[in-house]
């Protein structure tokens, strides 16, 4: 594929996260297809941070190693990163980041260039992306404008225009040899506006947008990397859109919370990261056997405990497959990319609400935290459905909330805006909601809740196949599935690859079918132990030929994508 | 009005402070206006948290110390409605430790009924942390140690805005509280000693009823400082009635959200357009 890759690296601090906002949205509003990538550290100054800026005149849906320039704000990141620009490729620091170094690609830019107010690493990033568009063959207005766009109001007048200057002085400074414009255009824009009518969203950002056009009124979360983002996102809208938005006390509160929203009639949803999620284990059985519908959102990242707060991770399924202790129903469905992000993320409140269950929307740090361009959501492609409702009596009385039901799914009613009264209970109960631990209502209870498994693995799509027939399949789910079906295209489509949205419950046939013919399945996830097979091998009687696991916590890339398919055709997955 | 609120039949033991407790709840409630569909009961686990199944009303029985979490979620969705909350000192102070100093912090808008009897009734005998040092148990057979937790202090420290403490042997001064606690627009905590008959033989009814003494009119109930001061000075007596009560906007009032209708009367009718506005910052 045509394409781009911009690596901008440095300490926190330094301006490496704005730099690759300027980059993005400029690359977006002139018509190009972007795709970053975000690889930080967790710490609020200093280490060495890393942004890939990839941009093309064709979607984008992963990341790539290979740098085709580097932007080095500081000698670190020049050491660091250099190895990985192409042969052909040109990294460009201030001189005093240069160090001894004399590689050719290196373009060292003096501190002189410039006006006098805009000396010093403080503008750094700002110079460096001006070289970047010069090299480019980009007029330096067009970085002007974004910066002008993104910054007035947020810098003081002169130090914006300190900023400015510079971009106009250091553009001048490329020599015409360095100056190579990309061999592809954007495609004529479709829509007009200033970015020919596309978003350049996060993962979060979609998941975010998908459940304010939901309908959801009640958020909460506590503070934890990845998922932090949708606090923000829904706390900053809240007002705006009529959503309470609260930062709980701990990960217990939060799911709490969203239970008492969705009990008193709002769409609710909490959000946290796998360790909050085990601190909500006991509650994510409250709302499964209150019935109570509600969203959690895990952004995975890899563990154990602490394990790698910025790191990426998917090893979070069968955990939350199995999490909670007792058996009742839930559901656990993944965005493949920032489509899904946003119309799976609509989606999971309707499931909730269809069963009245706890429903996991599970995404990884890596595609959470990855921004791409996407055509602008299509808001009349969301779906609200509210499920089940009793008709409202003449006078006061109690429902029968949980009224067995041959789908398990029982009649709500909002407690205060009705004639209902709604009792919920997290003792096993009786058909109105209280306690009781008779023995047969309990299997009565119980074995409706259950039935809810059946009615919604029927309803849940299977697997997608793409590329279908070939003698191989490869099944994989949220953010490995971009890096691999580019990787896989790459190497002439020789795979078939299933892509799994739906991944509990699982209808054993449907998943059966969509697999079958196949000489070998093999599942190629960011875990070490191939929990989709596991899983696959637990609910359908699948057996994977191999996995094919990546688990140090950085973004799959395509390269790392090839490794892992070249390690497949090599005989030793 | 006509009050019925009568329900399923609670199992106490027989003298169980918690039938007291029952009996103050029902008569607060008519006493208060309050009808089984205009008030939401959220209860935790614990042989006080029971009595909700007792209250003909809308419930939602949650987990152990997790009542008010789950209330501040009913109160976001639905600022409009009476939340009523009845559990006990393990629920309340131990498991629940952190949500109630958050509730009491966010101020609530709530009225928490803890019947405090010093020891688990549920889980047969254990020490409770209002359980005094002395108090012994198979798990402290040398005695519980420590200092015992006290509700009161830790309200007024948590930022609870109507504080108040009673006894289940003084049935027309907790009512009284019960309703007023109702009638409060914030964090309004009733700390209620009730004695356990069969697993707490230290603080008996006697050893209550010696104690609870109403505070009388020297007390100056809107002074923060005279709250702390009675609550903290170490005394044979425990003073009873209204220790503390305040006016400071309400969790809900935080939020322009929930300035007018319930989220959950408006929220059902949001339309998926509402968030293109927000298309435009990424653009």
């Amino acid at each position: 594929m045509n394409h781009i890759n911009v690596v901008i690296a440095g300490a926190a601090g330094q301006g490496v996260q704005s730099a690759g906002d300027i980059l993005g949205k400029t690359l977006l509003r002139l018509g190009y297809q972007v795709f970053i990538a975000q690889d930080y550290q967790s710490r609020v100054r200093g280490g060495h941070n890393f942004i890939s800026v990839r941009f093309s005149d064709e979607p984008l849906a992963a990341p790539v190693r290979r740098a085709d320039y580097l932007l080095a704000l500081n000698e670190e990141s020049v050491g660091l990163r250099l190895g990985e620009l192409a042969p052909e490729g040109l990294a460009f620091c201030l001189e005093a980041a240069k160090g001894s170094r004399t590689d050719q690609r290196l373009r060292a830019l003096p501190d002189s260039v410039g006006p006098e107010a805009a000396r010093g690493e403080k503008f750094a990033a700002v110079k460096l992306l001006s070289m970047l568009f010069a090299g480019l063959g980009f007029k330096p207005e067009v970085l002007a404008g974004s910066v002008k766009k993104i910054f007035e109001g947020r810098l003081k007048p002169e130090l914006l225009r300190a900023n400015l200057d510079a971009v106009a002085a250091v553009a001048a400074f490329i020599e015409a040899k360095d100056v190579r414009a990309p061999a592809f255009q954007p495609k004529a824009a479709a829509r007009g506006g200033p970015s020919a009518g596309r978003l350049l969203v996060s993962g979060n950002d979609a998941v975010s947008l998908g459940m304010a056009a939901a309908g959801a009124g009640v958020y909460a979360g506590y503070p934890m990397t990845p998922s932090t983002s949708i606090l923000n996102t829904l706390g900053t809208a809240g007002p705006r859109l009529g959503i309470a938005v609260e930062q709980a006390e701990d990960e217990i509160a939060a799911l709490n919370i969203a239970i008492g929203g969705s009990y008193a009639g709002v769409r609710s949803a909490c959000g946290s990261s796998g360790a909050g999620l085990s601190l909500m284990a006991e509650s994510i059985g409250l709302a499964g056997i209150t019935e109570t519908p509600v969203v959690i959102y895990d952004g995975q990242r890899a563990g154990p405990a602490i394990g790698m707060a910025t790191r990426t991770e998917q090893s979070d399924l069968l955990p939350l497959v199995h999490s909670s202790h007792g058996e009742f129903p839930r559901a656990v469905i993944s965005p493949a990319d920032h489509y899904d992000s946003f119309y799976l993320a609509a989606e999971a409140f309707n499931i909730a609400d269809a069963w009245q269950v706890p429903v996991f929307f599970v995404n990884d740090l890596g595609q959470a935290g990855s921004e791409r361009s996407v055509e602008e959501y299509d808001l009349s492609r969301v779906r609200v459905d509210r499920g089940l409702f009793a008709p409202e009596p003449a006078g006061t009385a109690m429902l029968a909330r949980y009224a067995v039901t041959e789908s398990g799914v029982s009649p709500r009613a909002v407690p205060a805006l009705s004639n209902w009264l709604v009792s919920c209970d997290s003792h096993e109960h009786d058909e109105n909601g209280r306690l009781t631990d008779d023995k047969d209502n309990r299997v009565r209870q119980q074995a409706k809740r259950m039935r809810k498994l059946a009615g919604m693995a029927a309803s849940f799509p299977g697997p997608e196949i793409l590329n279908p027939g070939k003698p191989d399949c490869l099944l994989a789910w949220g953010s490995t599935v971009g890096p691999l079906l580019e990787a896989v295209n790459m190497r002439g489509a020789a795979f078939s690859v299933a892509v799994f949205r739906y991944l509990f419950p699982l209808d054993p046939e449907k998943v059966r079918r969509a697999l079958a013919g196949f000489s070998r399945l093999i599942t190629v996830e960011q875990n070490y132990t191939g929990q989709l097979g596991k899983l696959l091998a637990m609910d359908c009687g699948l057996r994977m030929h191999s996995h094919l696991g990546k688990y140090d916590g950085r973004n799959l890339t395509v390269e790392d994508a090839l490794e892992l398919l070249g390690s497949l055709e090599g005989g030793k997955p | 009005m006509t009050c019925n609120y009568d329900f399923h039949q609670p199992q106490w033991c027989p003298g169980c402070g918690n039938f007291d407790l029952l009996v103050c709840v029902k008569d607060a409630l008519c006493g208060a206006n309050l009808g089984p569909r205009d008030f939401i009961m959220v209860t935790g686990i614990g042989q006080a948290s029971k009595l909700g199944f007792s209250v003909k009303c809308n419930l939602f029985n949650g987990l152990h110390g997790r009542a008010l979490p789950l209330a501040t979620g009913v109160n976001m969705a639905n600022h409009k409605v009476k939340l009523i909350s009845v559990s006990g000192d393990g629920d309340y102070y131990a498991e629940g430790g952190n949500h109630f100093i958050h509730a009491a912090r966010r101020n609530l808008n709530i009225a928490v009924f803890a019947g405090d009897n010093r020891v688990y009734g549920l889980t047969k005998g254990q020490a409770s942390p209002t359980a005094s040092p002395e108090f012994t148990t198979p798990i402290h057979p040398e005695g519980v140690g420590g200092k015992p937790l006290n509700p009161a202090l830790l309200a007024l420290a948590s930022g609870a805005t109507f504080v108040a403490r009673s006894f289940t042997g003084n049935k027309e001064e907790l009512t009284g509280l019960m309703k007023q606690a109702i009638a409060h627009r914030g964090f309004a905590l009733v700390d209620i000693m009730s004695p356990c008959i069969t697993f707490n033989k230290t603080n008996t009814f006697g050893w209550f009823k010696q104690r609870a003494k109403p505070v009388g009119p020297e007390h100056d109930a809107s002074s923060f400082d005279a709250a702390v001061s009675l609550v903290s000075r170490e005394q044979e007596t425990i003073p009873t009635g209204l220790l503390y009560k305040a006016d400071r906007p309400v969790y809900s009032d935080r939020f322009s959200a929930l300035k007018g209708e319930a989220l959950a009367r408006l929220a059902p009718a949001y339309s998926p357009d509402r968030v293109k506005p927000l298309f435009e910052k990424y653009k």
